[in-house]
């Protein structure tokens, strides 16, 4: 039976379109369940025997939700509890327009066989469809549209008999309810039935606070000003009284925030918005509308750190607005900056949060208040019976709402990640708050993987150069199974050197828009955290079959250059092949054989000849002005057995580090001037912007107090002052000065060509640069693969790789990626080091100052290539006078004063007073100053067996 | 234009009988042949109509689109007309064969409709200067049987009354223009009045006398004919004589008349059987092209 919807939309341009489509009605639609007889179905997906413990319904029942119910109370559906479960079509669709997380989760619940939920095609069956009437919303269609098939169900479900399972509607709309008990069918509110489960009283915990606002009369005032509804927003950001922008909260202070305004081009700004009331109820990373303040009313922001630490009470507003008031300092009009107050919130961006349990001081409380992991999030309040449990785990939580006489958002809890301070716990905790898709690779993205045993098919060898004969090695870390690339050097006929980098051929196995490129697409980037790896492809490619691994025969991408003894590059080739390579070494491996003068085989002749080239290539580099830059990295001893830390040790360079890191530099610039030659509109590059002049000051200051000039118009002046600038007797300045250069500078991105005019790489000097040389780890390089296997003719392309919009998506994905894997993996490191001082009791060590702020100086202790921040003032007694110089910039304390770069001793302890943010305490012990500095403690020995129950 | 090979015997027949007010199909002068309407047979048009007279067929979509009025008249809308002579109505207007007639009628329907006296245009107005309707209105012609002017001219009657426009509101942005936003209930839409809308009657001048609704043989038979649009009140709005023989003043006055009087009769019948054919509703069995 054909039947047609129609509906009118305005197109882009303005117009108006009459839309017309054909829909089909069917009788073929089954019902799923196994009691019915009538359907001619195959398998069944309801049981036949649905019964649940419940005062309400105590016969077996089917449950059909309503899309409000599936929206707010996906986490109860979810629960492994809830079983033969009806989602009609029109709830599915109506679920997908309105959120695509939940209609993911909701996806995910539908295929999982034990949870019995069927999809009932409602609008397609003769039966169950209906058509919209004059007068009627969409809405009220809907919930018609609703009613009517859990009509038919219950009608459908009688024929077999009086004593089968009933169909049940679950809404939360009193109407709709209304009109559902007029036509006799079953139905409940959500909240009613779930508290009628006799047997499982947690499931209420995890039901989402109704925005029921005559419930709530524990407190009436009202302590926020009204949003504005969109359509006035609207309004106003088209006139220009309101701004949109994007929310961001102060880490610490939780009466400040920015908006980000993104405006045309370059033109951005930032709002400063200050104390509850402008703050209205906006949460960290949501899209609002703000609303300008004068001018006169302007602030400065406050350097003060203010953590919301009181019990839950909302009366107590007073001490709020003192609190308020005491930031707004007297600020001269210079450090003033655009204030303002949020009027609407255009766009929610909430996610479940991590964090721990806050129990309510009265015991039989069931509202307690939950802190997230991220300080920008305000604490929630949930509901929950089980608050002793929760007490010392991990939890998450969603919110559900934040109503205008709450002091804090109301939300419900989710499910617990496990104890606190448990390695598993935190590092999921810390993966989840930094957005890193960490799931098992699904079913669908692994039967895209080659059928094992795999070998080289002749095809393959048809078109691609074999280079098996070759000498290819390579050069990791050790420890590294995810080998991507290779490398070979050999001297030819004429006397000039070939040189060879292979890198592995992922693009072979991952096609493009299937689901293992859509999930790798997605991770963007490999995690690498301490002691644990949450890879981007599936660990069959990353560690076996494109793991240039040594003595089996591997594809490879490879970029050949015909060089001179001068290391100019005489000829540049790219070809896909086939390698086999040599060995797999270390870069310690690698160094002792090029510094044995006895060993003389091939493999060693052609590092020597690499390392020869490279050292030519780097000097050649540095004098274009790029720059050596410096970071301290860690390294843990991980033990064996408990992957505890037991020991920590900066990383050593070698010469052979830089030699590889020479060829991949060459490789990928070759590469990025390859493809951009071939496609200019969407060639994916990397670039680095100069950082702007004002990030040099604070470097600029520092040099300047041990009276050294420091030169940063360009990179090339830069790099040269910074090789000039050495102090006798103090070996570690330079490397100082470079760290502290390093934080001056800009993040690098990805772009499209198509995009962008700017390609330059500043901290390589390079005109252009792109990543080709990390397949495995990385997504950007499977892009650029694939754009140089068309541009050699290896490849097909696609819709998509040409298309420089989708391009400039995927930069932006692969960008966000790469930030919060760097994030995660600092995070990490930081966890093991708090765990590492755990485990060795308190230290002492030598460090410098590296900041120095208004009440504390930061210290870097080499040793550790760690970080710590010295307070000279505390909460609770009166501190040390301080004198603090911004242009030094220097702080006296007491007699002392402390300049940047100066030497230190301090004693460095875990500060596990707050179990969610354990932190790694320094006191000051020498230079001595009375009332501040701390008695040097004796080392406790570190214990001969760590014991470590955390 | 689709014509017919008539043998003298056969002409002189045709004449006779028209002299005698009795035509080959047994009608009189003034009679129209059957005709058959069915209004909003194309779904993804905003109104529409089929039309079947004798044998012609036609079919009229109408198209309501967004767009600026024209700066001779700011607070109106407009029509625009475009008549396809698909090769389906007669071989003769394959390839390009159709064009010319196209034009013709084209050129004939603005004149006759695209006024505000005609139709009311002014309702088409969103906002003077800035937002019209423009109605794009498609004559697509299915079979040729004679007598096409008049055929089409009820079936663009039949459509426009069919035609639903969305309902717009008009914000006004604080600054720099309107902003308009449309309904999202498909059944909130706004009808054109049709009580001024004339339709065309043609007036075949054969031997000494006229005929309405000319078959093909008549068209042959006759020297001249009148094109007249005539209102429901019987008023005539524009008249264009075709053919190459000429007309006598006398005939042309008589012609005028009739013209009249059979226009006034055919809106009559034609306004209840389109109610009537609303009054159906959604539920209507639908005839379609197939019926």
């Amino acid at each position: 039976m054909l039947k047609s919807k129609t509906f009118v939309k305005k197109t882009r341009s303005g117009g108006v379109m009459k839309i017309v489509r054909e829909h089909y009605l069917r009788d073929d639609i089954w019902c799923g369940s196994e009691v019915c007889t009538e359907c001619k179905q195959e398998s069944t997906v309801l049981q036949r025997d649905a019964c649940i413990e419940s005062d309400l319904c105590c016969f077996p029942h089917y449950l059909i939700p309503d899309t409000n119910v599936v929206l707010h109370q996906i986490d109860v559906l979810e629960d492994p509890l809830i079983r033969n479960v009806v989602i009609l079509q029109t709830v599915l669709q109506e679920v997908r327009h309105r959120s695509a997380p939940i209609y993911k989760r909701l996806k995910d619940i539908l295929h999982e066989q034990e949870k019995h939920f069927y999809t009932f095609t409602n609008e397609h069956h003769r039966e169950t469809f209906i058509e919209r009437e004059p007068g009627e919303s969409a809405n009220d269609r809907n919930d018609r549209a609703i009613r009517v098939a859990v009509k038919w169900y219950s009608h459908h479900l009688e024929k077999g008999g009086s004593d089968g399972p009933k169909a049940v509607l679950i809404t939360n709309d009193q109407g709709n309810k209304e009109k559902a008990e007029e036509s006799d069918l079953l139905v409940y509110k959500c909240e009613e039935y779930i508290k009628s489960l006799i047997a499982n009283p947690e499931l209420v915990d995890r039901l989402a606070l109704a925005n029921d606002e005559k419930n709530d009369i524990s407190s009436s005032k009202v302590l926020f000003p009204e949003h504005f509804p969109l359509s006035r927003i609207q309004v106003g950001i088209k006139s220009g009284t309101f701004l949109q922008g994007t929310f961001r909260a102060s880490r610490d202070n939780y009466l400040e925030a920015t908006v980000f305004v993104q405006g045309e081009g370059e033109d951005s700004t930032e709002v400063l918005l200050q104390g509850l009331q402008n703050l209205n109820r906006a949460i960290h990373q949501d899209v609002v509308a703000v609303q300008l303040l004068p001018r006169e009313q302007w602030l400065a922001p406050s350097s003060v750190v203010l953590h919301d630490e009181r019990e839950a009470k909302d009366e107590d507003a007073t001490e709020e607005e003192e609190k308020e008031k005491a930031m707004k300092n007297i600020a001269d009009d210079a450090a003033r900056k655009p204030t303002g107050r949020v009027v609407g919130i255009i766009k929610r961006n909430w996610r479940p949060f991590c964090g721990m349990l806050n129990s309510s001081l009265i015991k039989e409380s069931t509202r307690h208040l939950f802190t997230p992991a991220d300080r920008r999030v305000p604490r929630i309040r949930i509901e929950t019976r089980q608050a002793s449990a929760l007490a010392s785990q991990r939890i998450m939580v969603a919110i559900d709402g934040w109503p205008r006489h709450s002091r804090y958002p109301n939300g419900h809890f989710v499910r617990s990640l496990g104890a606190a301070g448990d390695k598993e716990t935190e590092t999921e905790v810390l993966l989840l708050e930094h957005d890193v898709p960490h799931q098992d690779f699904s079913q669908a993205v692994l039967s895209f993987l080659p059928k094992m045993p795999w070998s080289i098919t002749p095809e393959d060898m048809a078109v691609r150069q074999d280079l098996r004969a070759l000498t290819v090695c390579s050069v990791d870390p050790p420890g590294c199974t995810d080998i991507d690339d290779a490398l070979h050097c050999r001297t030819l006929e004429n006397g000039n050197l070939e040189v060879g980098v292979h890198i592995a051929d992922v693009s072979h196995f991952i096609r493009p828009g299937n689901a293992l490129d859509l999930e790798a697409s997605n991770r963007g980037t490999t995690v690498y955290l301490c002691g644990k790896r949450i890879d981007m492809v599936p660990e069959l490619l990353s560690s076996n079959l494109c793991s240039l691994r040594s003595n089996v025969e591997r594809l490879a991408f490879s970029c050949i250059w015909e060089m001179n003894n001068k290391a100019d590059i005489v000829k540049t080739r790219f070809t896909k092949s086939v390698i086999n390579s040599k060995a797999s070494l270390t870069y310690a491996e690698a160094q002792l054989r090029i510094d044995d003068t006895t060993m003389n085989d091939d493999i060693t002749n052609s590092l020597r000849g690499l390392n020869k080239l490279a050292k030519i290539l780097k000097r050649q580099r540095i004098e274009k002005g790029a720059l050596t830059l410096s970071s301290l990295e860690v390294r843990f001893h991980i033990d064996s057995e408990t992957h505890d830390p037991i020991d920590l040790q900066t990383k050593e360079l070698m010469e052979t580090n830089s030699m590889v890191e020479e060829f991949m530099l060459l490789a990928n610039i070759s590469v990025a001037q390859k493809i951009y030659d071939e496609f200019s509109e969407c060639a994916l590059l990397r670039k680095h912007p100069a950082p702007p002049p004002s990030n040099y000051d604070i470097l600029t200051k520092a040099a300047k107090s041990k009276g050294l000039a420091i030169h940063t118009d360009s990179a090339k002046a830069l790099a040269d002052s910074l090789d000039v600038a050495k102090v006798d007797g103090f070996p570690y300045f330079n490397t100082l000065l470079r760290i502290l250069a390093t934080r001056c500078m800009m993040q690098a991105v990805y772009f499209c060509s198509g995009m962008d005019s700017d390609f330059h790489h500043y901290g390589l000097a390079s005109p252009i640069y792109t990543h080709f040389t990390s397949p495995i780890r990385r997504y950007s390089d499977i892009i650029v693969h694939r754009l140089l296997a068309v541009a050699i003719g290896a490849d097909s392309t696609y819709p998509d790789l040409t298309d420089k919009h989708k391009q400039s998506a995927l930069c932006n994905n692969l960008n966000y990626r790469h930030k919060m894997s760097q994030y995660a993996q600092r995070a990490s490191v930081a966890f093991h080091t708090q765990l590492f001082f755990k485990s060795r009791g308190i230290l002492n060590e030598e460090g410098f100052i590296l900041f120095v702020r208004k009440n504390a100086i930061i210290v870097l202790i080499p040793k550790f290539g760690l970080e710590g921040t010295v307070f000279f003032d505390s909460k609770d007694k009166t501190g040390p006078k301080l004198v603090f110089d911004e242009e030094g910039p220097t702080l006296m304390v007491e007699q002392h004063t402390f300049k940047i770069f100066d030497k230190v001793k301090v004693t460095i302890s875990l500060d596990d007073s707050n179990v969610q943010h354990q932190k790694i305490r320094m006191s000051l012990v020498d230079p001595v100053i009375p009332g501040v500095s701390v008695p040097v403690t004796e080392v406790e020995p570190p214990a001969k067996k760590p014991k470590l129950d955390c | 234009m689709a014509t017919v090979q008539l043998s003298e015997a056969e002409k002189v027949y045709v004449l006779h009988g028209i002299r005698d007010d009795l035509r080959v199909d047994g009608r009189s002068c003034e009679d129209y042949r059957h005709m058959e309407i069915e209004t909003d047979v194309v779904s993804n048009t905003d109104g529409s109509a089929k039309v079947t007279l004798g044998h012609t067929a036609v079919l009229v979509g109408v198209k309501a689109e967004l767009g600026k009025p024209r700066p001779a008249a700011p607070e109106e809308g407009y029509l625009e007309f475009f008549v396809d002579c698909s090769a389906n109505a007669t071989p003769e207007f394959e390839g390009r064969g159709g064009e010319e007639l196209g034009m013709e009628l084209t050129n004939t329907l603005y004149r006759v409709f695209n006024n505000k006296r005609s139709v009311d245009l002014g309702s088409l107005c969103i906002s003077p200067g800035e937002h019209c309707w423009l109605l794009y209105v498609d004559v697509l012609l299915l079979q040729c049987d004679g007598n096409l002017y008049d055929a089409i001219s009820i079936a663009i009657k039949a459509a426009l009354f069919n035609t639903k426009i969305p309902k717009v509101l008009i914000s006004e942005g604080e600054e720099g223009g309107t902003e308009i936003e449309l309904s999202d209930d498909p059944y909130d839409c706004v009808r054109l009045s049709v009580d001024n809308v004339p339709c065309i009657v043609t007036l075949c001048k054969v031997g000494h006398r006229h005929v309405v609704d000319a078959t093909l043989q008549e068209k042959a038979c006759t020297v001249a004919s009148l094109i007249m649009a005539v209102t429901p009140a019987g008023t005539c709005t524009c008249t264009r004589k075709v053919g190459r023989g000429s007309l006598d003043p006398e005939s042309i006055f008589e012609m005028t008349e009739a013209g009249k009087r059979v226009g006034k009769a055919l809106h009559g019948p034609l306004m209840s059987l389109l109610l009537q054919e609303e009054t159906l509703g959604k539920k209507r069995q639908k005839v379609g092209f197939l019926g």
